[in-house]
């Protein structure tokens, strides 16, 4: 902050001009600089005000739900109360099912969607971004009917009407997602490739995608992360089943809907078995979030 | 379809050549492909609304014939046949507020946690965590808040918040714990990971540049987050603010198990209320097919996207008259020509105020 | 900052693609192939003219057998890998020449006869209080007849009717009969009462005594009062304390409510008047008063009760004995107070007399009834098309309502009095063929 070496002698009014400014910035300065960190402060206890409620919770999930953990519980079939053997691997595996038949429909379509929310004409764009606005804020029960009138009334109860409804349910959060990622792709890099004389399809996929990457595959895992976790539409769509179930076409159980069964019995055994569902699917998604990123930062060649 | 505007007459280049290699990029197949799939996937988009609201609307039919437009102030009184929805809008409107109210500020914040101001080995876990929240099921949720939170609002929050002078008007009435204000306080907990995820991926979005330039002009942390980085990702936290009013006027389950469904207007935040989510959900299981009743609830439905809808225009048209918008920085106008760098106010605000 | 790829590196992503993508089609052929041991559900579809083909899947630890069914041919000797029937007194496993056959397809229905069925694997969907009930029995009937397993889904009373209607599911449950004549897209439904159930009026009050007499006309008050009440003052009861009255109800539709607003309705004037004589499964808006509140499920009534000082509300009796509530003595319709237990709820039910689907209310009864109590009924076409499936309902729903009611106790739920047990019988006998021929003979 100190003054070069001055050749030039200041005499006393400029001296005291300077002091003043000099004081000014200073004072100014530790102003900002207080604010600053009291804001940064502020923002820390928002960050620990986020995190309370997700602390509570997966405590309180651990703790009444670690004790019905074991290698059983994950691989036997459901049995009634008072029977041992009880276990979930069925509705484990039918998650697994559900889910992944979800994203492979929803995952495309949504990109697409969004590619032509950012490319289309204005006004068609505009009328997309809207319904999936409004689409996002349809409860999933809705989508649950929709699905039963669709899927289920055609081909019966089975876990790709249940695969459909999570997608039709995921879609709209995609698309949002996937297009504010792109938009925040800066305009450098499509300007680099139009110079190369690049078809636009072909920027899109080597530049564009490329670098919005990271925040689709936030978009994405949020929207499966919901999805994971969603009851109401797979009440009306997959039907549930005690018995391990691989067709897609016939009914299978799904962990959501086992917690939602049996949280609500009586039955201590049954309350316990719902919140070791709901454990082990919140260690389902953390396992596939960290996947996912971690082949996101690979496929980028940079850390985020 | 088309993948470009039309070029630039030949004439007009000063390169020869450019004019005719552009079109003839028109005509290749590979940029027909590109242009299919936008549209391809555009339309299954729609298609799914269209049939979504279709379906709803059959359903919905036998009622709202019955009620006509009086469902949006009528009560709900399914023994006599009167099926009006004007609580649950009430309902809905005032936790979603409360919701917004309580999710956004936090979730901002925490975002610009993430993203600019905390050191970057402890973000990136934080950010996940925050976002497993997400995936935790509504059941879990709402029995988490039955259990855990209704004795603490019953017991000491709600006490607390009586004795607040001047908030008499919205904190009186007996604490039950179940009310509006749990409910409130629920669906701010459950869409907080979307605030903060997506407002995240938009403030990373924000140039460096820009960034870098706010800092060498001496602006502190603080203030390149403020003038900077947050009017940068204005857009991308509208989308995120966008997408939790979704996820919080839709909610079901969670605000079936709080909100304490009662029946008339709630006269405080302390009251028990219903939304239409709450409503929905309680009615829908046993109501017997073809009845009545089961068409009220698909009704209810349709009146919660109407609220959608109007609750998004009325958004969009508050956002429209109060700055001027930044214009897009991808070609999202559908033009070849490059787009405008935008005229980054950022960098002006900051200034030397202390 | 991103950069093209540069040619090797492209190898390697193109390789890692068709990698996956050959990868993600093995799964999906592997998922789609019918090799692997999974239950297959049958739908029998209202168009196809009664004919229907099923591919059985057993429980785990049978083998599998595909019937296709023809209408009205009588090959119960298909059920040919009935192995180990623990209660097969002849030789015949399945087959109908066993010692209780008689001309008709299915022979005798009855419990001294054999329990081996025909191979089949049955959909259900219903009411959801019955289904720790449903599945304990169908467990243990699949423990005796392993060529016979059932999926049930307990979605709901409504979904149930809806899918029994529709014909989407094999039978159907739910806590209030249909209107009668009942039927749905594949002719007339049967209905019979295979479970009896209670509903408990619990209160949480400290120094309060066990078993609190309750009148009806009190209960109705405490709902509908929309000034403070006091536990003190309004039992005029010192013992109590000075504390306000939190009656908490159900905000879903529930067959609990609609026993305590039956009871409500033949107990207090106002009540009956209030909501015109017409018990529903909705709460009415005349009984949310001051100081109450719903709460989702018989869960969030039961926690709600449980952590709220003053509380009182209604909740299934397996919820209340579960949970270890203070159950309310209520007035019956003798003037006597009546706590719940499996007795008296059984009680409840024996005094019903012409007991059908048209006249089911057993609420407010009489002697030692217990004044909450509702059957819950069972609903399966009386026409079969597929032979077998008729038989294996009939012999399955028969075991349920005699042998299968001894896991009923220990679950929270009363065993079925003579008069369901011989209601629910003589409404299996009215099942038929397609062709019109009664499956049982007696």
């Amino acid at each position: 902050m100190s003054a070069p070496a001055a050749s030039v002698t200041l005499s006393g009014p400029q001296l005291s001009q300077r002091e003043l400014v000099r004081a000014t910035a200073e004072r100014r300065i530790g102003r900002r600089r207080v604010r600053s960190r009291l804001a940064t402060a502020a923002c820390a206890v928002t960050v620990c005000l986020s995190l309370a409620p997700l602390v509570s919770l997966i405590a309180y999930i651990i703790d009444r739900g670690a004790r019905t953990l074991s290698l059983g519980f994950l691989v036997h079939t459901p049995k009634p109360i008072f029977v041992p053997g009880n276990g979930i691997g069925n509705a484990i595996v039918g998650t697994l099912i559900i889910v992944g038949l979800a994203m492979a429909m929803a995952v495309p379509v949504g990109l697409a969607a969004s590619l032509f929310v950012m490319e289309g004409p204005r006004r068609l764009s505009g009328t997309i971004r809207f319904a999936a606005d409004v689409l996002s804020g349809t409860p999933s029960i809705a989508i649950g009917v929709f699905a039963y009138a669709v899927i289920v009334l055609t081909i019966g109860y089975s876990g790709l009407a249940g695969s459909f409804a999570l997608a039709v349910l995921m879609l709209p959060i995609m698309v949002r997602a996937d297009e504010e990622a792109m938009a925040a792709v800066p305009a450098e890099l499509w300007e680099a490739g139009l110079a190369l004389g690049t078809r636009r399809g072909r920027i899109v996929r080597s530049v564009v995608l490329r670098s919005a990457l990271p925040g689709i595959v936030t978009g994405n895992l949020l929207a499966m992360a919901r999805a994971i976790g969603e009851t109401a539409p797979l009440i009306f769509t997959i039907f549930g089943s005690q018995f391990y179930a691989l067709r897609p076409t016939a009914p299978m159980s799904a962990m959501p809907l086992v917690i939602y069964t049996d949280a609500t019995e009586p039955f201590k055994s049954a309350q316990a078995t719902a919140w070791g569902t709901a454990l082990v699917l919140l260690v389902l998604v953390v396992v596939v979030s960290v996947a996912a990123r971690a082949v996101a930062a690979v496929m980028t060649r940079k850390a985020r | 379809m088309t993948t470009l505007s039309a070029p630039p007459a030949v004439s007009s280049l000063a390169v020869p050549g450019v004019g005719e290699a552009l079109a003839r990029q028109r005509t290749k197949r590979r940029g027909r492909l590109y242009a299919l799939i936008r549209w391809a996937g555009a339309a299954l988009f729609v298609a799914v609304f269209l049939a979504l609201l279709v379906t709803l609307l059959q359903q919905a039919a036998p009622a709202l014939g019955h009620m006509g437009l009086s469902i949006l102030w009528r009560g709900w009184n399914p023994q006599k046949n009167e099926l009006g929805a004007g609580v649950f809008i009430v309902g809905t409107l005032l936790t979603t507020a409360l919701a917004l109210l309580l999710a956004v500020p936090v979730g901002v914040g925490a975002a610009a946690m993430f993203a600019e101001l905390a050191p970057r080995w402890i973000a990136g876990p934080l950010t996940a965590m925050v976002e497993f929240l997400a995936a935790i099921p509504s059941v879990v949720v709402g029995l988490w808040g039955l259990i855990v939170l209704t004795p603490l609002f019953a017991r000491d929050v709600e006490p607390f918040l009586k004795t607040v002078p001047g908030l008499d008007a919205a904190f009186h009435g007996e604490p039950l714990g179940s009310s509006i204000l749990l409910a409130g306080v629920v669906l701010a907990i459950m869409i907080l990971p979307t605030v903060v995820a997506l407002s995240r991926v938009a403030m990373t979005g924000v140039a460096l540049a820009d960034r870098e330039a706010g800092m060498a002009l001496a602006a502190t942390r603080w203030q390149v987050v403020r003038k900077v980085v947050i009017p940068g990702a204005g857009r991308g936290i509208r989308a995120a603010v966008t997408l939790a009013m979704g996820r919080a006027m839709g909610e079901a389950i969670a605000v079936a198990f709080v909100i304490g469904n009662g029946s008339g207007l709630p006269h405080s935040l302390l009251s028990p209320g219903a939304s239409l989510g709450s409503a929905i959900v309680s009615s829908f299981s046993e109501a017997l097919p073809g009845s009545l009743l089961k068409s009220g609830v698909v009704a209810l439905v349709l009146v919660l996207l109407a609220i959608s809808v109007a609750v998004n225009v009325g958004g969009q048209i508050l956002m429209r008259t109060r700055r001027p918008a930044v214009p897009p920085r991808g070609p999202a106008d559908g033009s070849g020509t490059p787009p405008a760098l935008p005229p980054d106010p950022g960098l002006v605000l900051v200034e030397m105020q202390p | 900052m991103p950069e093209l790829p540069v040619p090797d590196q492209r190898r390697r992503w193109r390789l890692a693609k068709a990698v996956a993508v050959v990868a993600g089609a093995a799964v999906v052929l592997a998922a789609c192939s019918s090799a692997a041991p999974s239950a297959a559900k049958k739908k029998v579809k209202h168009d196809s003219g009664g004919i229907s083909s099923t591919t059985t899947t057993l429980a785990p630890g049978a083998t599998t057998t595909t019937t296709s069914g023809s209408s009205h041919s009588s090959s119960g000797g298909s059920g040919s890998s009935g192995s180990g029937n623990k209660s097969s007194n002849s030789g015949g496993s399945g087959s109908s020449s066993g010692p209780c056959s008689s001309s008709a397809p299915g022979g005798v229905l009855g419990g001294s006869c054999d329990t081996s069925s025909p191979a089949m694997q049955l959909t259900g969907a219903g009411s959801n209080s019955i289904a720790p009930f449903f599945s304990s029995v169908f467990y243990s009937y699949n423990q005796s007849n392993h060529n016979v397993s059932v999926n049930y889904n307990p979605a709901g009373s409504g979904t149930g009717v809806a899918d029994i209607k529709a014909n989407s599911v094999d039978f159907g449950d739910s806590e209030v009969p249909i209107a009668t004549p009942a039927s749905g897209n594949g002719g007339a439904i049967l209905q019979l009462p295979v479970d009896l159930g209670g509903v408990a009026i619990s209160y949480n009050v400290s120094g309060a005594p066990n078993n609190l007499q309750i009148t009806g006309a009190q209960l109705a008050e405490i709902y509908s009062s929309t000034t403070n009440l006091y536990w003190d003052t309004f039992f005029s009861n010192g013992s109590l304390p000075h504390e306000l009255i939190k009656p908490v109800y159900r905000s879903d539709t529930s067959g609990p409510g609609y026993d305590l607003d039956q009871y409500l309705i033949d107990t207090s004037l106002s009540w009956a008047s209030a909501v015109s004589n017409n018990p529903s499964t909705s709460w009415p808006s005349y009984g949310k008063g001051a100081n109450s509140s719903g709460q989702q499920l018989n869960t969030g009534v039961a926690t709600y009760i449980s952590e709220t000082e003053g509380a009182i509300g209604y909740v299934e009796y397996a919820y209340a004995q579960e949970a270890g509530f203070t159950d309310a003595a209520l007035q019956n319709a003798s003037d006597s107070y009546v706590s719940p237990s499996s007795s008296s709820i059984a009680a409840a039910g024996a005094e019903a007399s012409n007991l059908s689907a048209s006249n089911f209310n057993i609420v407010n009864g009489t002697g030692s009834a217990y004044p909450l109590a509702n059957f819950s009924w069972t609903l399966v076409y009386q026409t079969q098309p597929n032979t077998n499936q008729g038989i294996v309902l009939g012999k399955l729903f028969d075991w349920v309502t005699t042998t299968g009611q001894g896991q009923a106790q220990k679950l929270g739920y009363s065993p079925l009095p003579s008069n369901a047990v011989s209601l629910a019988h003589s409404t299996l006998l009215e099942l038929q063929t397609s062709s019109g021929q009664k499956i049982f003979s007696s």
